[in-house]
Parts: C-alpha cells; structure tokens; sequence
C-alpha cells in the first residue's frame, strides 16, 4: 500500500530539474512558430495547458509523432532523456492554469541538447555533406544512402569499397545496365529508367535533366523502349572537386559497412 | 478614318483592361496580374440581396481547412484541398467529374502543412505542388497523373509546396515555403509537357553572385528568403514577378549581419531563364518576420500625371509597398494597419525609418504580430473605382529574441511569441477601399475578429469576401455598405472567384477553418478555440429569372 503510494507518487511528480529542462526544450522545440505556442497555450497544433494526457500516449507521440499531420516524430531529433523531459513538462501543465503565461525568455545561448544531423564518424560527415549537398546537383538527387536521398539510380553501397579513383570509373560504367531509350508516339525520345508498369500504364523516369522525372503514360503512348548504352552518367568530376570524391567515398563506405 | 481610330482605341483599351476575368477564372488571381476583378456584372449592388445557394461540395477532409482559390474553365471547377486533393467539378451542378488524391508520405511532420492553396491549369493540364515538396501534373480531362518531379528533399529542406504554381508559356514556375526553417529559398521552372527542369532562381546568392556580400559568413545557406506564395506575369513586359519572404532565423538577425539580399523583396524575372531582371527589397534585415511574400498586384496608374505601370505589394509588417514594374523604382508605401510599432514609417526614398529591433533575452511588445498587419489572403483591385480593396490586422505580440544555430531541415525562429491585444484601438480586423497610389482611405469595414479570406472584386461594384465565423457577404465596393451575409458553417480562409456559364453569374467560396493563424487566434479570442473546422465549397447564384 505504502509502496504502490510511492509509486504513484514518483509517476506524477518527476523531479523539477527534469521539468524546468522539459520546459526549456519545449521553449525552443514545440513552441516556436505556429506550433503549440508558449507554453502550450494554442497555435497550430493544439492546446497542451490544462489538458490532461495519457503519459503513455505523450511517450509514443514525441517519439514518431502523429501519422498524416504536422506533428513529426523527435526520436531522431531529440535525445530520449530530452524526450523525457519533455513529456514530463506537459504532463505538468495539466494543472496550470489556461491564463496567458509570461512569455518564456531564454537566456541567450541557451538551447536545447539536440543529436546532430548526421552522427556517423567525422571523416564521414564531409562526404556525407558533399553527397547531400542542397547547392548542386548533389548525389542524393538520384541515390538513396542512409535513409535519404531518392532511390532512383543504383544503390551505391555496391561500390562502397573503391577507392576515389575507383568510384569515379563505376559511376561511368553503370551507365548502361538500365539506361533505356523511351519513344512516344509523338516522336518525343529521352533517356529513361523503368519505374513501374501496371494495368495499361508505364511509368519511365525520364533523365534528360536533373532531377529525374517521374512521367506516367498510356502504354499505346510508348512506342519502344530499347538498351541505351550510349547515356552517360553526370561527369561528377564537374560536380565535386577530388577532395570531395574522397570525402565521398569514405561516406559511402561509412554507410555501407559501418566502418 | 475614324473607324481606325476607334479600332485602335478598342485595342488599346482591351490590352489596359488584360487584369479582368469574365467567364472564366482561369489563373491564381484572376488574371495573371493578379486583380481578382472580374468584368461580370449580373450580380450587382441593386440585386445581390436575392443570391442564393446554388450547390454546395464537400471535400470530405477537414483538417487544414479549405484555403485554395478554385479555377474555372469552360465551365468546369478545378477545386486543390487540403492533403493535395483535387477535385473537378461541373460548374453548373457540383457534379463531380474526376478526383485525383496525391499520395503524400506518412509523415509530413513539418509546419507548412496540410492546406494547398491552389492548381494551376494551362494547355491540358493541371498542376500542383505537394505537401512533400513534389510537383505534379495531370491530364485536365481524366485528372490521371503525367508527370511528377521533387523539387528538393522535404526533410533536408524544411520546406514543400502550398502555393499554387503560375504558368508562363511553356513553364511551371513553382515557389517554396520554408521561410522560417534553416533554408536557402528558390522560384524553380519546369516544362509544362514533360516536367524537366528548366531553371532555379535562389532568392540568396551564392559565393561569387552580386548580393551575396548582404550575408555574413554562412548564414545565406540557412537565410530563408521563402516563396510561399503565386506570382504574376506582364505579357507586355515578358517579366515574372514574386515576392520573396522573411529571412531566417525570423527574429534573430546577429548571425545574419547585411541587408540579406532578396528576403522581402520584390523580384522581377526573365521566364525563359529566370534570369534578375531587377528587385526592389521593402525590408533590409528583417528580424520581425515580415515577409514580403504576397501577391504582386500589376496596375496602370498616374503618378504626379504622368501614367504609369506599377506593382503593388502588401507585406506582413502592414506596408503596402508601389514601385514601377518596368524597373523597380520606388513610388509609395502605405499602412494598412493601425498598429505599427515596428518602424516609425517609411520615408519618401522608401526607407524604413524609426527601426524598433527586440534586442535579444528581453520580452519586447511588437506590433503587429508574426500574423501581420494583413494575412496573405488577397486583395482585389477594381479598375471601375481605381482603388485597391484590403484587409488589415489590429493586433500586438510579445517576442523574446534566443540566439539560435541553424539545424538543417528544422525550424528556424530565434524566438518565441505570444499574441497581444492591440495598443492602439480594439483589436481584430477590417476590410479597406484604398486609393492605391497614395493609400488614402475610401471606407472601412469593421470586423471584431481578423479577417483571414481573400477579397473578389466585380464590376457589379461589389466586393466579396469573409470573416472567421463563417459568414460569406457582399460590400458595396463604393461605401462598404454590408449588402448581403451567408453563413457558411465555417470560417472563411480561403479565396471567392466568381465566373459565368452560358451567361449566368456564379460566386464560389471556399469555406473552412484550420490553419496555422485559425491555430493562433485563441491567444487573443478563447473562444476562437472551439470555432468548427470545415472544408466545403459554396456557389451562389441569382434565382432563375431575377432581372
């Protein structure tokens, strides 16, 4: 008896370190913008003060968020102690009061312990950046590494193991396994890659620019598709200096092989 | 002789008059110099007490509201919802004709979402940006899907598409949200028929580009500079206009020393290779969150006489910003809000002056708030009054100024804030007949909430427009005179087009609540709170018969 009160105890009031640091988290995190507004007092996403939630439903809502809404899941964003504490944070708005709360004025250069974007090994994380690079015509564009990027060209941890050198050479020796000539009826002809064929429908992504697109047709509308072996690869040494093909390398090794 | 005369002066007039729809509401904003005038006048001051419902459609999805402004050809409605649903519909009836529902991923997870506000529809097709940063476009007839293309990674980016996209010839030229997330902004143009891309136009140069000495270090690689909203076009001109929005992070500007060239600014573009023809930027250095990034309204004025081609642009500081669009030269600017406190005003060279910065850790009031002097739901400019009709927000804000690191992909505010009441007079909103030029007031409307619908004007003299409690109705574009309430159910946020089919006049309204403002509005109105979400479209018409 005595214990089930303690314990209930230690479920309802979690030490006020954690809460103050739930709530300098949330400050920075859940309040910004449109979203739950200082304090959870209402905004885009709804009104978390005075409210009262299922601990259990707050956990796995900070963790992957809600499907088909704004609300995203922090479990790669945010460390499970700050998770934690956030959660214990809202918890404890369950008794504030629904009046307006001062605004929560952060110290400067205080902010919350956030994981970095990217938390493989240092000599990877150029690669990494260069491969992903939003100022360019960056490799993600077309491959998928790591859980990013689009999968629309061949996996590259095939050729993880290669040198700079190397990768350059099976970048432009991939070009003709899948590389297709699309003909439509209308005399138009691109270099293309099969995506999906169903019903009476084909979907080619068409290459001629960067970014690939994804073109659907009738399937009378295509009226062949042949091996294309003269389709070149982008001459990535015009995208990336030799550094960064290094760089790069290391990277995909990195998320290949984990080494 | 005097024939030729008049067929000229025909012409002339038919090429000044371009702004106006009749049937149709082909484009965004009417026509593509964004006007939301339309030329039809069966509805009009002496009979638009008798409109009446004609059909209703529901989008069968509430959440995120309905904001989008439908498209109307040869009678038949090209309606985006919410979720990046499209729905065509016959004009006449409500009958559906095709639906098309993009497959957004499971997560979205980011702030710019659900709502769309927009397709574009040209040459057969239909287009549309995605929630997850995509591009799509479908067959006008079957609505069946033709091509598909991501602009950028949602995720790396921190932004997509909710903005609807503005054909020019052969182009799609499509804006990015993302504004208030470590983001470099973009206008990007694919080919209409098959979805390549054609050219991107950063809107913070990079190393070596003219502008990019008004960034400090590596702050323009997260400067935001979003384009969230639809441009216009010029033919005659052959220019693509945009307004550029806020920098990032939104209130903390020390990482970020520089005009942080072209946040707020007006572009004008080349469409074959989205080349800077000029800008002009309304906001060096915002550190309020004052995008420019509203619609760019093109008109034909006198200025001291002398007639000229002008732009207007209303930005969220509460500014309407002139300049002439052959070149960008400054002509005015004018408050469409009380309560400014951001700036002391804008002298005769448009210089911002009196700058009221929150200086970081310390609570500061600003006025008005992060949800502006006006919202971004449109104005409507009428060429029979000449004057340019616009909403406007009396409201305040308490910010506190964090510094901030960039995170790739993530919000971006350097701040936090809280809603105020107004300083000066009640808080709410109010509907406005301005003379565009000068920016003197005709009439004003009162409204105890925001209003947060675009405005249609016609040449009926009416304009049309909404407010958060649902009620649709009618001013007397002359005196402001309330001539006719619908209640809709729900509150208006989206944006009233009218259009004929075979010479009977329509008015439609998207109605329903749900954005991220209906979200903010309860820090000032508690009762806001409980206001219905809702996502229908209405049409009205005169009864059968009414003279």
């Amino acid at each position: 008896m005595i214990l089930a009160a303690a314990l209930m105890m230690a479920q309802s009031a979690a030490a006020p370190a954690t809460i103050a640091r739930g709530e300098t988290i949330f400050a920075q995190t859940c309040s910004v913008g449109y979203c739950h507004g200082a304090a959870g007092t209402a905004a885009r996403g709804p009104r978390l003060r005075g409210r009262t939630f299922p601990r259990e439903y707050l956990d796995r809502v900070v963790a992957d968020g809600i499907p088909n809404s704004a609300m995203p899941g922090w479990k790669d964003r945010l460390k499970p102690d700050d998770m934690r504490a956030v959660v214990e944070y809202v918890v404890s708005l369950a008794t504030a009061t629904e009046a307006a709360p001062p605004a929560n004025p952060m110290p400067p250069g205080v902010g919350p312990a956030t994981l970095p974007n990217f938390n493989g090994p240092r000599l990877a994380e150029r690669g990494h950046s260069a491969f992903f690079d939003a100022t360019r015509d960056n490799c993600g564009i077309c491959h998928a590494m790591g859980g990013r990027g689009n999968a629309i060209g061949p996996d590259l941890a095939k050729i993880a193991e290669k040198s700079p050198r190397d990768v350059v050479a099976a970048v432009g020796s991939v070009k003709a396994q899948h590389v297709l000539t699309a003909t439509l009826a209308d005399g138009e002809t691109f270099p293309a890659l099969q995506f999906a064929q169903n019903g009476g429908q084909i979907q080619l992504f068409d290459l001629t620019v960067i970014p690939p697109v994804l073109r659907t047709f009738n399937r009378a509308e295509v009226t062949s598709l042949r091996a294309n072996p003269s389709w070149a690869h982008r001459d990535v040494a015009k995208i990336y200096t030799a550094a960064e093909l290094g760089d790069i390398a290391v990277y995909l090794r990195w998320a290949a092989t984990g080494k | 002789m005097k024939l030729l005369a008049g067929g000229f002066i025909c012409a002339a007039l038919a090429l000044a008059q371009t702004g106006e729809t009749r049937a149709d509401w082909p484009h965004y904003g009417g026509q593509q110099s964004a006007w939301r005038y339309s030329a039809l006048d069966q509805i009009n001051r002496s009979n638009v007490s008798k409109l009446s419902a004609a059909w209703a459609f529901q989008t069968g999805k509430i959440d995120g509201g309905l904001q989008s402004t439908p498209i109307v050809v040869d009678g038949v409605m090209y309606l985006a919802a919410a979720w990046n649903r499209v729905f065509a519909l016959d004009a006449v009836t409500g009958a559906p004709l095709w639906h098309y529902f993009y497959q957004n991923p499971r997560e979205i997870g980011i702030l710019y979402s659900p709502w769309n506000r927009g397709v574009a529809v040209d040459g057969g097709r239909v287009f549309m940006g995605t929630l997850d940063n995509h591009v799509v476009a479908l067959d006008q007839k079957t609505g069946r899907e033709l091509w598909n293309v991501t602009v950028e990674n949602m995720q790396q980016c921190g932004c997509n598409i909710t903005g609807a996209p503005l054909v020019v010839k052969d182009k799609v030229i499509v804006g990015v949200t993302g504004g208030d997330s470590a983001h470099r902004g973009y206008l990007t143009a694919f080919d209409a028929k098959t979805g390549r891309k054609v050219w991107r136009f950063w809107t913070i140069p990079g190393p070596g580009e003219k502008g990019h000495d008004t960034w400090l270090g590596d702050s323009w690689k997260a400067g935001g500079g979003s384009t969230w909203m639809t441009g216009s076009y010029d033919p005659e001109l052959n220019l693509v206009y945009w307004g550029v929005g806020n920098a990032a992070a939104d209130f903390y500007g020390e990482a970020r020393k520089g005009s942080n060239l072209y946040t707020d600014s007006i572009i004008a573009l080349d469409p074959e290779t989205g080349t800077l023809k000029w800008y002009y930027q309304e906001i060096p250095h915002d550190v309020w969150d004052f995008d420019g990034a509203y619609e760019c309204v093109l008109f034909d004025a006198p200025v001291k006489g002398t007639m000229r081609k002008l732009l207007l642009n209303v930005n969220k500081g509460g500014y309407a910003f002139v300049v002439d669009r052959t070149n960008g030269e400054f002509i005015s600017a004018w408050p469409v809000a009380e309560n400014i406190t951001w700036i002391k005003g804008v002298n005769e060279k448009g210089e911002l002056v009196g700058r009221n910065e929150p200086p970081v850790g310390k609570p500061t009031i600003i006025c008005p708030s992060i949800g502006g002097g006006r919202q971004w739901n449109h104005g409507a400019y009428s060429p029979r009054t000449g004057w340019f009709y616009t909403t406007g927000i009396e409201w305040c804000q308490e910010v506190t100024v964090q510094k901030e690191e960039p995170k790739e992909g993530r919000n971006f505010f350097g701040g936090v804030f809280q809603l105020r009441p107004a300083q000066k007079g009640p808080s709410g909103g109010h509907m406005d007949a301005y003379d565009p030029v000068t920016g003197k007031k005709f009439w004003s409307y009162p409204s105890k909430y925001p209003l947060l619908a675009s405005a249609v004007a016609t040449a009926g003299d009416l304009i049309f427009t909404g407010d958060p409690e649902g009620n649709f109705f009618a001013l007397d574009a002359k005196t402001g005179a309330k001539l006719w309430n619908f209640q809709t159910g729900s509150g208006n946020r989206g944006s009233p087009i009218t259009y004929s089919v075979k010479g009977r006049q329509y008015v439609a309204v998207p109605s329903g609540w749900g954005s991220a403002l209906a979200g903010l509005l309860p820090q000032l109105w508690p009762e806001t709170e409980d206001f219905p979400p809702g996502s229908t479209l209405y049409v009205f018409a005169l009864p059968e018969g009414t003279p």
